[in-house]
């Protein structure tokens, strides 16, 4: 694994983490489009990744890319999911709009 | 057989309830249910008989414990579906198979073609493995489960015909004053349990034997116990003042009320006190009380039959009257005489409510003795069956009735003779009874089958049509007599037993005879021989004077006024009209209960309606749940607005705010 | 120490939400590369300062050389983010997306990272973003024609975008206040050193166990070669390790996942083969 990184140069991957997972959060509650609402949440899922694999590399844990791995499949299962529901409500509306489905409000 | 194969005999009839149960759901299987029953019944019986005759050891028969199936077992705990067979066991065996076969039988004719066929036998296996199941208990708590597995049957079939109102509330009635006595019964477990240690019942019974031959220390407990167990006999068997149940339920079909209350049922109080008599001699004062309590019924009973016209009424109380008898016997320790009298009752009793079932049946329904006269030229075999079990029931020498009431009464009276002035009243008062027992059971038997011909027809003409009786239908509409098969031959097999059972059972088999060896070989045995001289003579002489002398002055009584001259009897009602109405009404113990314990109840009941009104559907309910919950809604409503990103965005307000507090909470440190 | 690390990143994010906000799709064209730039400079600044700061004394140690990369991954993967969030088109967003794939695999390749970095560019570059398209061309909707824009009024429009920012970097903020605090490495306990895992788990590659299992048919002079080679040390590489610490570290995590996937699958086919009715609601059965 070679030679761990210290903990200034942690700070600037957790820096670029914590800046895709936050853009990935405000686009998902900005954007009223569901695709790019789901693409935005992959977006929080390379912050968290990228931020698993830096804490890897400074403690010379493995463990932090193998929950990468999980992350991924994670990602895999719920891009399958999401967009197939996707594609149903847009079957079934003919928009994407997130917020024609608000039937369900108080 | 050897004895352990009568571990199975209560699972049989169970089968034929399952199988009855299986044939309710198809009308097609519906009419082999009388079949499949009557079978299950009769083998059980078959089962019992050639347990009984064969090559075992007498020793077996008279006290040996059968392990069938482990139940409850909880630390030093245990109750299983262990039986205890002894020679009281095989008694009662005999008694709830063999009458409850010919009863069954009978049923198979008196049922047919009704709604509820199945179902109806369904009832009589169950309560079949009932009943089996609490004769031959070994311990209490299965004695107990088969004691509420009656009282289950019972209400079931009390309520057959469930469409009826009066059906419906005899069956509650039954139900509910059964619990009564049902609650001192279960207390009356639980204490024998903390006492003895155990709820075995041959366990108990030597332990109580022991301190009774030994002496002991006889606690408080102890004592209780008695009394305890004594309101659950007391229920179940219709006494004083637990007795009023048993009229109504003659709601029920007449099979039902022969074989559960009049024959089998009702009986099962004598039974547990004959059962656990050493544990009642623990107290000095049970048994007496018992007695007491018995005669008393047997009294109260007896005059309440006197005026009542109902033709099942009048055999219902007279079965309290009766059983009224057998308490006095297990009370002053008479049990040979106690269950004696159970085991003849069975017979007489059983053959006058299906005999009574068959002029009901003649009669569309029909109940009331005063329509009815003269059914002895259309309902011949009946009018003579009918004859045969009312000389048993009056005691007329030497029919069985006679037999083991005669024995009940010579104890008590020997006592009463060895200075205890209380059995002497007592059995004073029990030849009293006797005499008003011969009076109205002949008053019914005149009245209906002798004098002019009268009748007229029920309301219920479902009978009629069905196909059994298409060949009497021919003779047009009036009583006819009820077919030989299945009906009348079960009748006569009934009757022989009515007739004979006294003198075989009381002088064949053993040197006391064999009802007297199977009591000395059972828990009911007790050490105690009374004999006694009256006028020079010995008391049993004495006692058969007496009885012809009563049985022929209440029958020649009853053939005047209901026979001769029926005019008499009428102007007798006048005279005494105040004391017949008061007899009528039945001492107005309904009515008094209605006052003393239904109304206090309802009003009762009623507050607290009020409370559930008020309080609780309108202040609680409506209030604080129904106005509380919109409140809060209405506040948070406008937070679900439907928009996932409104959601989004509070899920990332939530995370701010728990880092925010992270933040403060470890910079803090 | 001239700045104060958690009031620079205080500022910088401030700085960022603003940019941010001034690159709406309602914003006029000018606003939009005022707010780029803004964005640049910010990031820039801030990790001037910070080299400023850390570089010439306590150090800031990474892989020989990988600092250049750093810097030049992390703006791309950050400036591709914007990039997604703030493009109109559906399909820019997914081909933008795909530049923060590929940066961030950079960014695993500077940590010495190479099968996340491969996986990250297969799976998601290649996999999922594929799956994507397919979804946007099959979803794809015309705008309003009448006033002339040829795409639908939810892509021309931000909902409550000064809010959701807001939220946003006041949570960049706060974790960054974290992140730049000291911290000292914690190994896993467990955690073997490459020699022990050859010579314990992957026996077949140890020459020690080889000159173990081979010593009593080697001549003496054979012997102590063998020795000189076992003794010199292996090294397992990235895939090796991580692959070791899946399937002996997490086998159930791992069952699980082939659970979730499969079931996510079969959910998928379901769900796409669900009728729809006309007015707009799913029928069940």
């Amino acid at each position: 694994m070679g030679e761990p990184i210290n903990d200034v140069a942690l700070a600037h991957f957790l820096l670029t983490g914590g800046l895709l997972f936050v853009l990935g959060m405000i686009g998902f509650l900005i954007r009223r489009n569901l695709i790019i609402m789901f693409l935005c949440t992959e977006l929080m899922f390379q912050g968290v990744a990228v931020t698993l694999v830096a804490f890897s590399k400074f403690h010379l844990d493995v463990s932090g890319q193998t929950f990468v791995i999980f992350v991924l499949t994670i990602a895999a299962a719920e891009a399958a999911l999401a967009l197939g529901l996707v594609v149903l409500l847009f079957r079934s509306k003919h928009t994407l709009d997130a917020e024609a489905w608000g039937e369900l409000n108080g | 057989m050897a004895v352990e194969t009568l571990k199975f005999l209560p699972w049989i009839p169970l089968l034929g309830a399952v199988l009855c149960a299986i044939c309710c759901t198809s009308p097609a299987l519906r009419r082999l249910a009388g079949a499949i029953c009557v079978l299950s019944v009769a083998s059980a019986l078959a089962l019992a008989l050639g347990v009984y005759f064969g090559p075992q050891s007498q020793a077996a028969l008279s006290g040996t414990t059968v392990h069938a199936l482990r139940w409850i077992d909880v630390h030093s705990f245990s109750a299983g579906f262990s039986y205890y067979i002894d020679g009281l066991t095989m008694i009662m065996l005999f008694v709830v198979t063999g009458i409850g076969a010919l009863i069954a039988l009978y049923a198979t004719g008196y049922m047919k073609g009704d709604r509820g066929y199945a179902r109806f036998f369904f009832g009589v296996c169950l309560f079949i493995f009932a009943m089996t199941t609490l004769v031959m208990a070994d311990s209490l708590v299965l004695l107990y489960l088969g004691w509420e597995g009656v009282g289950l049957c019972s209400y079931l079939l009390i309520g057959y015909y469930y469409d009826k109102p009066f059906a419906v509330e005899a069956a509650k009635k039954a139900f509910i004053v059964n619990r009564i006595g049902d609650l001192g019964f279960a207390l009356g477990i639980f204490l024998t349990w903390t006492t003895f240690d155990t709820v075995s019942l041959h366990e108990a019974i030597e332990k109580a034997r022991h301190i009774l031959e030994h002496g002991g220390e006889i606690t408080t407990a102890m004592q209780c116990i008695p009394f305890l167990l004594m309101a659950g006999a007391f229920g179940k068997s219709a006494q004083f003042p637990l007795y009023v149940w048993l009229p109504d339920a003659m709601a029920g079909p007449t099979p039902v009320s022969a074989l559960i209350h009049a024959a089998t049922m009702v009986t099962s109080g004598v039974f547990m006190i004959a059962r656990l008599i050493p544990i009642f001699e623990l107290s000095t004062y049970a048994l007496p009380v018992v007695a007491i309590i018995g005669t008393f019924t047997a009294l109260l009973a007896a005059t309440i039959a006197l005026t009542n016209n109902d033709l099942k009424g009048v055999f219902a109380y007279s079965t309290v009257s009766q059983l009224g008898y057998m308490f006095l016997g297990v009370g002053v320790l008479s049990t040979t005489g106690g269950i004696f009298h159970l085991f003849t009752h069975a017979f007489f009793k059983a053959l006058l409510f299906l005999t009574a079932g068959s002029v009901m049946h003649a009669l569309a329904g029909q109940l009331d003795i005063r329509t009815m006269g003269g059914l002895r030229k259309r309902m011949p075999v009946t009018c003579w069956l009918m004859f045969a079990g009312c000389l048993a029931l009056a005691g007329v020498p030497p029919f069985s009735g006679f037999v083991s009431k005669d024995m009940i009464l010579h104890d008590a009276l020997a006592r009463g003779l060895h200075g205890e002035p209380l059995f002497f009243v007592l059995a004073i008062a029990g030849l009293f009874t006797a005499l008003l027992t011969a009076y109205y059971t002949f008053r019914l038997w005149f009245r209906v089958f002798m004098g002019p011909e009268r009748f007229e027809m029920g309301e219920e003409h479902g009978h009629d049509e069905h196909a059994a009786h298409d060949e009497h239908a021919s003779g047009g509409h009036g009583p006819h007599e009820m077919p030989w098969w299945p009906m009348n031959l079960p009748l006569v097999v009934l009757a022989i037993g009515a007739i004979a059972a006294g003198i075989l059972a009381e002088y064949v088999g053993g040197e006391h005879g064999w009802m007297h060896t199977m009591i000395e070989h059972s828990t009911a045995s007790v050490e105690h021989e009374f004999h006694g001289e009256l006028f020079g003579l010995s008391l049993h002489s004495v006692m058969v004077v007496l009885s012809l002398l009563i049985a022929a002055l209440g029958i020649g009584t009853a053939a005047y006024l209901h026979w001769l001259r029926r005019d008499a009897a009428g102007v007798l009602e006048q005279k005494f009209a105040p004391l017949v109405k008061l007899l009528v009404n039945k001492y107005y113990v309904d009515e008094l209960y209605d006052l003393a314990i239904v109304r206090p109840l309802r009003g009762c009941g009623k507050f607290f309606n009020l409370i559930d009104d008020y309080l609780i559907q309108g202040f609680l309910v409506q209030i604080v749940g129904g106005w509380g919950p919109r409140l809060v809604g209405y506040v948070l409503k406008p937070s679900q607005s439907g928009r996932l990103q409104s959601y989004g965005v509070g899920m990332a307000v939530g995370v701010v705010i728990v880092m925010v507090i992270l933040i403060f909470k470890l910079t803090g440190n | 120490m001239p700045v104060d690390p958690p009031l620079l990143l205080y500022l910088g994010s401030a700085l960022g939400a603003a940019a941010l906000l001034m690159l709406m799709p309602q914003a006029g064209r000018g606003v939009r590369l005022l707010g780029t730039l803004l964005g640049a400079v910010t990031l820039g600044g801030v990790w001037l300062v910070l080299y400023r700061q850390y570089a010439a004394g306590y150090g800031l140690k990474m892989e020989a050389g990988a600092l250049p990369f750093y810097y030049v991954f992390s703006a791309v993967a950050v400036g591709s983010a914007v990039a997604v969030i703030a493009s109109r088109k559906p399909v820019h967003a997914a081909l933008w997306f795909i530049m923060v794939v590929l940066a961030s695999a950079g960014l695993f390749l500077t940590l010495t990272a190479e099968f996340m970095a491969f996986a990250m560019i297969i799976i998601y570059g290649g996999a999922i973003l594929v799956t994507y398209m397919f979804v946007i061309m099959l979803a794809a909707s015309s705008g309003d024609p009448e006033h002339g824009e040829d795409l639908p009024d939810y892509d021309r429009h931000w909902r409550s975008p000064a809010a959701a920012v807001l939220c946003g970097f006041l949570l960049l903020a706060v974790l960054l206040s974290f992140a730049f605090e000291g911290r000292s490495p914690a190994p896993g306990s467990n955690q073997m050193s490459d020699q022990q895992i050859i010579d314990n788990v992957l026996t077949n590659r140890s020459e020690k166990r080889l000159a173990e299992s081979l010593a009593p048919a080697l001549s003496p002079a054979d012997l102590a070669k063998m020795n000189e080679v076992a003794g010199s040390q292996q090294q397992l590489n990235n895939v090796e390790r991580v692959g070791l610490d899946l399937f002996e570290g997490h086998p159930l995590g791992l069952e699980l996942a082939g659970v979730i996937l499969t079931v996510s699958l079969v959910g998928a086919v379901v769900i796409v083969r669900l009728p729809v009715g006309r007015e707009g609601t799913v029928d069940h059965g």
